[in-house]
């Protein structure tokens, strides 16, 4: 085994796995027994092995001391990106109470400053408001309630959804779902619709990210209730009849959705956030 | 004896310097860690088969480093760094491991 001239390259993995020898010291061994050396010391050989033990220490302890230096700061890193995070979230949220709070204030100093002499103009206003989902609002109205299922493992395709790919973590409602059910109520007469304690606007969006259902950039989970107002009898009655209501209906009973919807005496809808126009401009009054 | 206490003078040095690894030299500390311990036991296994040659233990300690970290470094130039790594370490830790077991069947003669 030890001194084969030309080895096959399957032979020399198995030598490299079997005999980890190293031909160096052997071979250096029989030259100096060659030479008559064997057993004398050559000056370097003390220098040598002190300088190479030194350095394969230093080595070692570099990295004892690089790898236990590493894991705190990954740590301190990840502590610190949490804090940053919570952090935003905290501001993001502040800045939302903020911004419903001074728009009270901006619709009371508005009614105040206006006067009765500007009644019909603050009627406007607040028309104008209403109708741009502005404005919190109550009144009689039409709730739908979907659920994912109790069990939500299996990710499935869906009967009624062709062109749906089976979605991970097992979600079977989608933002196309909520997106229907939100079209047919404004097709069915619904005045203000709000999902999930969202309000909706002219420019709101309900958009899918990942796993989660975005509606204006607000993340939104399971179960999805979605209230509209509007005049309850006909909401309820043509909602009932609509092909949306009777596909929820058959995935109700062959995946296990929530699926419900009844009239509500009184329905409160919170006021939405309406980003200002920057490029569209009124064609007609130029004031 | 002298080649124990530069070890341990080597290990109490790093542990007192407390270098910071450049970060462009980090990913070669593995390998030079694996190579330096397949250098520590072969030399002990030609200590005990009365072979051990100093200029071929500083040598192969040497050029193994360099050799693991050029393949290291071409792997990393052509995007398969971090297997190539592995397949050094490998390589190095069945030498560490034949060797060890060598010099377990000289010392205790199991």
């Amino acid at each position: 085994m030890s001194d084969r001239r030309s080895p096959s390259s399957t032979q020399q993995l198995v030598d490299l796995v079997l005999d980890p020898r190293d031909r160096g010291y052997e071979a250096a061994a029989q030259r100096k027994v060659a030479a008559g050396t064997a057993g004398v010391r050559r000056w370097y050989d003390r220098p040598a092995v002190a300088i190479g033990c030194l350095v394969i220490g230093f080595v070692l302890a570099v990295a004892w001391v690089q790898t236990h230096r590493g894991a705190p700061q990954e740590a301190k890193v990840h502590d610190s990106l949490v804090q940053r995070v919570r952090t935003a979230e905290t501001t993001t949220s502040g800045l939302t109470g903020d911004e419903a709070r001074l728009n009270a204030e901006v619709s009371g100093l508005q009614q105040a400053a206006l006067g009765p002499a500007a009644a019909s103009l603050l009627r406007e206003l607040n028309r104008n408001r209403l109708l741009a989902g502005a404005e919190a609002v109550y009144g009689p109205g039409l709730e739908v309630r979907l659920s994912e299922p109790a069990g939500e493992s299996e990710p499935s395709t869906a009967p009624g959804h062709g062109d749906r790919t089976p979605e991970s973590g097992g979600h079977i409602l989608i933002d196309r779902d909520i997106r229907s059910v939100v079209n047919e109520l404004w097709a069915d007469g619904a005045e203000a619709i709000s999902v999930n304690g969202i309000r909706l606007t002219p420019t709101s969006a309900i958009r899918f990210a990942g796993d989660a259902i975005l509606v204006d950039y607000e993340q939104i989970a399971s179960p999805y209730v979605i209230d509209a107002i509007g005049a309850p009898d006909r909401l309820d009655t043509a909602f009932a009849n609509s092909a949306v209501a009777s596909r929820y209906q058959t995935l109700a009973g062959a995946k296990g959705i929530g699926f419900s919807f009844g009239e509500k005496p009184r329905l409160q809808l919170a006021a939405g956030v309406v980003p200002p126009p920057q490029y569209a401009t009124p064609t007609g009054a130029a004031r | 004896m002298i080649a124990a206490l530069a070890l341990i003078a080597g290990v109490v040095a790093g542990l007192l310097l407390r270098p910071t690894v450049p970060t462009w030299l980090e990913p070669y500390l593995p390998i030079a860690v694996v190579a330096a311990l397949d250098a520590v036991f072969g030399g002990i296994r030609a200590r005990l088969d009365n072979v051990f040659d100093s200029k071929v233990f500083v040598v192969s300690f040497v050029s193994n480093v360099l050799v693991a970290a050029l393949i290291v470094f071409l792997g990393d130039k052509l995007g398969v760094g971090s297997q190539l790594s592995t397949a050094v370490v490998v390589v190095l830790g069945i030498r560490i491991f034949g060797n060890a077991a060598a010099i377990r069947r000289r010392v205790f003669r199991a």
